[in-house]
């Protein structure tokens, strides 16, 4: 960045070359400029069109009826979706508070204690493990998790506990590969010196390098609850799609993504309206959680 | 407490939490292919489903899965590509920039969901491309996008500032150093980025649902309509009937997902050191 | 309003079918109405295109109403239907053809006591005002109940038989298929739910359920023809009037035994050639 034209404009002959030079450089940078502008472009069009399908239920519904009525029930004309929300909720807790743990110590083991050998096992796997499709997670899921939390609950087998575990293990990658990084940047020369102060290996981890590294443990965290708040298919496989309150860990529920799926394909007029707002709700949500994760890190600068 | 005791306890807690991510990618990958190699043949992979129960093979999924990500990597790369050239070369740091790195983070983060209905509601209603491989190519490069421009800029900026600066000397211009210097050095890595953008693109499933169809067919034309992979895994694993065929969908469908993530890695490791 | 929007859709699909084939209109059969009826009505077009070239069978699922209002109007040649005809859709001239039945089994644990339900019992079960299988004769436990999503057929079919005014239980887990319904029911001592009857016996697994007496009759091929059982209904095909000569031939397909032993038992119904039978 710092010649922004490299060709030197001092004899009349290369001033020539150079204009034209010039404003083909200029043309280019104006493209790549325009490439880059997509994304703040599919941001924005993405706001208006999905907010444009969903306004109509301030009118149609009501804004306090919407978000805070009790009762989801498209076939009697009931859209209060505050049991859904209370879904997604307990999902993402749930999947956070058993993920969160395994994330956070696996890459706690890839940064500071594993070996080279044993490191290129386990972080291809976690890569890995971020690439399977939700669609086979889900399936996973229902075959072989179902039936075992049915007979230890002596239900089903589906609703919140099903949901949790197989929703932790597919955000533990995104936690964890984030968090490895964070740990990374850590310079070894604090490592150093509290090891040279007679400190123990996990006395260097918990009092030195994860306080240190303790902001961008934050955002992968944040960023995992991003992935948790907006999974749909897994979740939808797994939930049981009832769509009430919270009643038990192995009772069936519902939650805005799994609902949006559902009723997607036979829904007309206001119900229509209703999911369109509920996946407003949903980017909304997520556009937050990025913010909140800029602002973390900014703070931090 | 003997501190040498609490570090014991600590790092075998450790050592479990890292196993036990093991052991769950072994699990489900086992599993997976316990169930699935038995209905794998090819066969299988090149005849169509035929029945209310989806009984024979998968061909026609498969071929709209390649398809559509294909077509979705073609409308991504170069856009992608050149968005993060301007970022790592051309701009400078300011609001703009700001924006558009924000706009790209939450461009990586909607909902999948999201993105599905949004596709629906802009390319297959509004813009009438209709239910398509058009219109889900469309939708899957936004969401591929953030992920090449991220992996490109990181490329470009790990090329070496002096390699620059010696093409600069020689007289170069700003493009001509960009695209004949900085794009293949960082070439390998950002080959890797797009091959494992398009892994995600293969299992990409919410998207896909709303703006590609489900008919059973083998797509010619990018606006006709199709049944990729994962449709076609959802739709039996929740019919629950045909399992047999679920569990080789499944399979091939990770088999896929590891051959990208694989070869990524290989390209990478091939030409890092050259 | 509603039924104009019917008619394009319908002439649209008409188009599109003559873009492509390039078939004059007496090659050509447009067939429109149930989602429940689409499975046997796509696969056997499908077969019978393969064996008559040069045909076209077009098939929608618009849904029992709007295929009888396009048949009706004379934008379709046949309407698939699940219920019976109105009655102020009788005497426009509509004949009817059955071509299979829709029987609905309700399934429990092999392990669970009970042997048969009420109509009456079933309702309050589904509508959770029983929640317990000793309230039924059974044994003290919770009853699991297990619902279809809105979109099914089957889920249409019990609750206009069954259920009637009554609302279903929101707290029911609701799944999208037979087959997981099923599977979940035999795995779950506690569960109840609802199939096609075609269904009730194994296919791709090994894994039973029981199907319940409903008002003391056993669900099979022949009391669900002979509508002894309470939870069934007959699929139609309705012409107006006699159907034109390809129309009528797609019909005899249907009702062949390539299509009643096939598709239709394929999807868990039961082939109209049952009621010969009894």
């Amino acid at each position: 960045m710092t010649t922004p034209n490299g060709v030197a404009t001092t004899t009349g002959e290369l001033t020539l070359v150079s204009r034209q030079m010039q404003v083909r450089e200029w043309l280019l940078a104006a493209v790549f400029f325009l490439c880059a502008f997509v994304a703040v472009l599919a941001v924005a069009l993405i706001f208006t069109f999905v907010g444009y399908k969903a306004l109509p239920i301030v009118t149609e519904v009501g804004l306090w009826p919407f978000l805070f009525g009790r009762v989801w029930a498209s076939s009697e004309g009931l859209y209060g979706i505050l049991p859904l929300i209370e879904g997604s909720i307990v999902v993402t807790l749930g999947a956070l508070a058993i993920g969160t743990p395994l994330a956070v110590g696996t890459a706690i083991f890839l940064s500071e204690i594993a070996s080279p050998g044993v490191r290129a096992i386990v972080r291809p796997a976690v890569e890995l493990l971020a690439g399977i499709p939700s669609v086979v997670y889900g399936f996973f899921g229902v075959v072989m998790l179902r039936p075992l939390i049915g007979r230890l609950t002596d239900g089903i087998g589906f609703g919140p506990l099903t949901t949790w575990i197989i929703l932790a293990i597919m955000i533990v990658p995104t936690i964890a590969a984030l968090s490895e990084d964070a740990l990374q940047s850590i310079p070894m020369g604090i490592r150093e010196a509290s090891y040279a102060m007679g400190a123990t290996q996990w006395q260097t981890i918990h009092k030195v390098v994860v306080p240190a590294a303790k902001i961008g443990i934050v955002d992968a965290i944040i960023l995992g609850m991003g992935r948790a708040v907006g999974e749909t298919m897994a979740v939808l496989m797994l939930i049981g799609g009832a769509a009430v309150f919270f009643e038990g860990i192995g009772s069936p529920m519902s939650t805005l993504t799994s609902q949006i799926v559902m009723d997607m394909g036979y829904s007309t007029g206001t119900h229509r309206t209703a999911l369109f707002a509920m996946a407003a709700i949903l980017f909304v949500i997520s556009m937050g959680l990025v913010l909140a994760v800029r602002l973390i890190s900014r703070d931090k600068e | 407490m003997d501190k040498r005791i609490a570090n014991n306890i600590a790092l075998a807690i450790l050592w479990l939490a890292a196993s036990i991510t093991v052991l769950l990618l072994g699990a489900i990958i086992l599993y997976v292919f316990y169930n699935g190699v038995r209905v794998l043949s090819i066969e299988f992979i090149l005849t169509r489903p035929h029945g209310v129960n989806a009984e024979g093979g998968i061909g026609p999924t498969i071929v709209a899965t390649l398809y559509v990500t294909g077509l979705s990597m073609l409308i991504c790369t170069p856009i992608a590509v050149l968005a993060a050239v301007y970022l790592a070369e051309y701009a400078k740091q300011g609001r703009m920039v700001s924006t558009i790195r924000f706009a790209a983070d939450s461009l990586a983060s909607v909902p999948s969901i999201v993105m599905g209905l949004f596709g629906f509601a802009l390319f297959v209603e509004a813009m009438g491309i209709g239910l398509s491989m058009l219109s889900a190519a469309l939708a899957l490069s936004l969401l591929m996008l953030p992920i090449v421009m991220r992996a490109t800029e990181e490329a470009i900026r790990a090329v070496p500032r002096y390699i620059r600066w010696g093409s600069y000397g020689m007289g170069a211009t700003k493009w001509q150093t960009v695209s004949r210097v900085v794009l293949p050095a960082a070439a390998p890595r950002i080959i890797t980025g797009i091959v494992l953008a398009t892994g995600r693109a293969v299992g990409e499933t919410a998207v896909v649902f709303y703006t590609m169809g489900q008919a059973i067919h083998i797509p010619v034309s990018p606006l006709e309509s199709g049944r990729p992979m994962t449709v076609h895994l959802y739709l039996l694993a929740v019919d629950g009937i045909n399992l047999p065929a679920a569990y080789g969908t499944a399979l091939l469908l990770m088999i896929m997902i590891l051959a990208f993530n694989l070869s990524a890695r290989w390209i990478l490791k091939r030409y890092r050191k050259v | 309003m509603h039924s104009a929007l019917i008619a394009l859709l319908v002439v649209c699909i008409a188009l599109t079918g003559c873009g492509r084939g390039g078939s004059r209109a007496e090659d050509q059969v447009i067939v429109t109405g149930s989602t429940t009826l689409l499975p046997i009505a796509e696969q056997a077009a499908e077969q019978f295109q393969g064996l008559n070239p040069g045909t076209s069978v077009l098939v929608s699922g618009l849904g029992s109403s709007a295929g009888i209002e396009a048949v009706i109007a004379g934008t379709s040649g046949i309407a698939t239907s699940s219920r019976d005809l109105k009655s102020e859709e009788e005497g426009r001239g509509l004949i009817d053809t059955p071509v299979a039945y829709d029987g609905i089994a309700v399934i429990v644990n092999p392990g669970n006591p009970v042997d048969g339900l009420t109509t009456e019992q079933l309702r309050a079960i589904y509508a959770g005002e029983i929640t317990n299988w000793k309230d039924v004769g059974g044994a003290d436990r919770v009853i699991d109940l297990v619902n279809r999503d809105e979109a099914s057929g089957t889920r249409e079919a019990f609750k206009k038989i069954v259920m009637g005014d009554a609302h279903f239980d929101r707290s029911s887990v609701v799944l999208p298929g037979t087959g997981q319904v099923r599977d979940v029911v035999s795995r779950s001592p506690g569960a109840i739910g609802y199939i096609s009857v075609g269904f009730v016996a194994p296919r791709f697994t090994s894994t039973l359920v029981k199907a319940l007496r409903v008002d003391g009759v056993k669900p099979s091929e022949e009391t669900v023809a002979s509508q002894e059982y309470p939870i069934a209904r007959t699929l139609h095909f309705f012409t107006k009037g006699e159907p034109t000569a390809l129309a009528h031939r797609y019909i005899d397909y249907v009702l062949s035994d390539d299509v009643q032993d096939g598709v239709v038992i394929d999807a868990g119904f039961v082939p109209v050639t049952a009621r010969d039978r009894l």
